[in-house]
């Protein structure tokens, strides 16, 4: 049990980084929109984050000390600021959403306007980030995330032909009803909310609050081979539910209350009580992922004391960020703003600044000074992080000019 | 203790920090543009024209597709009343937007005007049938909502009919 229980950073951080906000509408609007032709950019960005989260779980359980942490002390403060600039504002973007997600969620139960839970939801958010020990939190929240497994069952529900399924997703193309640049900008979203760069902050970060150390190398090997390939199989799920459900019936997804459709058609009322306690933990998850990363980030580059081991008072910074920035995010979330749609920018601009986030890793990963010669990179790890990087540095340089050609995916 | 290793080089740093701070500030103005619900640019031609026309018939139709799968899902008991109530008065507004931004579009001509006098009807009828539909279930009859929710077939038949002609 304890063992499972280990595991339950990873399984929290991929189900922020899979199911949030950003990929429960992404998913399910891709699947709606492209049936499984985008399957293949979940699989890609799942081996992504999986080798870069074991890189800085691995330097964090080594060094004691977070990634971004290094990123300031290895590549200069320029740099850093630079990192911290980009990560904090995508960051505070995806709190918004999170925020909205979980009182969409709350609101789904009760009829009440979301506008007027967001308060509530950002108190409850701050309340468990000032109060609750890590440990618990990432059980609770990581564990009831597991949930949205009902959407596996909903497929499997509906009995699909497997092979056609397996085949479908197997050979891509660009549907005849959108053209290249629209595919490409979905492409880069769901790549972009696959690798969210808060994944990893708050992986690392989280490896130190559970005092990970050199003992815990298979620990995180476990954490992230079982979160977030279990995470994607959730992506996968999504897609596909609305790909057989919603698709033949031209609906695309611009709502979180219909990517639960497909579900309460198939498994009825349960199925749909199952779907919105899953999304209240996978939102209700990443709003605290989110809402600690700011914390995180902005503290470990200006050297503060930070993370929930230490009582408030000692990190009295740390928390006062964390604390402004679920403000900031409640005012702006209750300003009127379309919340998919910061949703949806917020994931294609996580994007544009993902070689920020992935190259410090790659570069401290390698650094013996800090891993020691038994826990550098080796040869195979090095070759698909650099492949990978290379996609980043692309996909980075495709996006701003992706929203602009095609007005923001239309 | 690990030992402090050399900072970034100000040649490559400089540029770096400039670039992220035009990231951050076209991401900035982006967002802001971008998070705009239903926003909707001028038709100078006709061709501008159709192609809102288009855009508005497949949201339309996705929002009255929506609505009868909710009234199914409702007449079957799959679901409860908060979520119905909730998720068809969303696919309400949203039609409602829709609808207003294609009327808020001037039409550049005779042939847009016949085209926005054929789409113009079929998004007034849906919006009714889906307020029925509204109304049904937040008065408690969730299930005779596919019965209410009958004549948004039609408007869906219309609306993929118009998109057939647009070709």
């Amino acid at each position: 049990m304890k063992k499972v229980l280990g595991v339950a950073l990873g399984i929290l951080t991929a189900i922020g980084g899979f199911v949030d906000m950003g990929d429960l509408v992404a998913n399910a609007e891709t699947g709606a929109r492209f049936d499984m032709n985008l399957a293949w950019v979940v699989v890609v960005g799942v081996i992504g984050i999986v080798v870069y989260a074991e890189m800085s779980g691995r330097v964090a359980a080594l060094c004691g000390r977070p990634v971004f942490d290094l990123v300031r002390e290895r590549l200069g403060a320029r740099f850093g600021l630079a990192n911290l600039a980009a990560s904090f504002f995508i960051n505070s973007l995806t709190l918004t959403a999170e925020l909205a997600g979980v009182a969409l969620a709350l609101s789904l139960l009760t009829s009440v306007n979301y506008l007027f839970l967001i308060p509530g939801v950002a108190l409850l958010v701050w309340l468990v980030c000032w109060r609750m020990p890590f440990e618990t939190m990432e059980r609770i929240f990581g564990l009831l995330g597991l949930c949205l497994v009902v959407f596996a069952v909903a497929v499997w529900k509906i009995g699909p032909d497997w092979s056609e399924l397996l085949s479908d997703t197997a050979h891509p193309h660009v549907p005849a009803t959108d053209n290249g640049f629209t595919y490409a900008y979905y492409g880069i979203g769901l790549f972009g909310a696959a690798m969210t760069p808060y994944e990893v902050f708050f992986f690392s970060s989280g490896a130190v609050e559970d005092g990970w150390t050199a003992k815990d190398l298979g620990v995180n090997k476990a954490n992230v081979l079982i979160g977030f390939p279990l995470g994607a199989l959730l992506s996968l799920a999504i897609m596909t539910s609305a790909h057989f459900v919603l698709a033949p019936r031209d609906i695309s997804v611009d709502q979180l209350s219909q990517m639960a459709l497909p579900v309460a058609s198939v498994l009825g009322r349960v199925g749909l009580a199952v779907v919105l306690i899953g999304i209240f933990a996978a939102t209700f998850g990443a709003a605290l992922e989110t809402a600690l990363s700011a914390g995180y980030v902005m503290a470990q580059y200006f050297g503060w004391p930070w993370g929930k081991a230490h009582a408030p008072r000692e990190a009295t910074r740390f928390h006062a960020v964390v604390l402004l920035a679920i403000i900031g995010a409640a005012v702006f979330g209750m300003s009127g703003v379309d919340p998919v749609q910061v949703t949806e920018y917020s994931i294609v601009l996580s994007a544009a600044a993902l070689p920020l986030t992935y190259f410090p890793i790659l570069v401290i990963a390698n650094d013996r000074n800090y891993m020691g010669d038994e826990h550098v990179n080796g040869r195979f790890v090095n070759a698909i992080a650099s492949v990978y990087l290379v996609i980043l540095v692309l996909v980075a340089l495709a996006t701003i000019p992706l929203i602009i050609i095609t007005k923001g995916g239309q | 203790m690990l030992p402090f290793v050399r900072p970034a080089s100000g040649v490559w740093a400089a540029p770096m920090l400039i670039r992220g701070r035009l990231a951050v500030l076209g991401a900035a103005v982006v967002l802001l543009v971008g998070c705009t619900t239903h926003r909707v640019g001028p038709a100078r031609t006709y061709d501008d024209f159709e192609r809102k026309a288009r855009t508005t018939a497949e949201d339309s139709l996705s929002a009255v597709e929506t609505v009868r799968l909710l009234a199914e899902v409702s007449a079957s008991g799959d679901a409860f009343g908060p979520y119905l109530s909730v998720s068809v008065s969303e696919q309400e507004d949203t039609l409602a937007g829709i609808e207003g931004d294609f009327a808020s579009i001037q039409p550049p001509g005779p042939r847009s005007d016949a085209l926005r006098d054929e789409l113009t009807p079929i998004l007034d009828a849906a919006s009714t049938h889906v307020a029925d539909v509204r109304v049904a279930i937040r008065r408690g009859n969730l299930r005779a909502a596919d019965s209410v929710a009958a004549p948004l077939s039609a408007d869906a038949d219309a609306l993929r009919t118009f998109l057939e002609q647009l070709g």
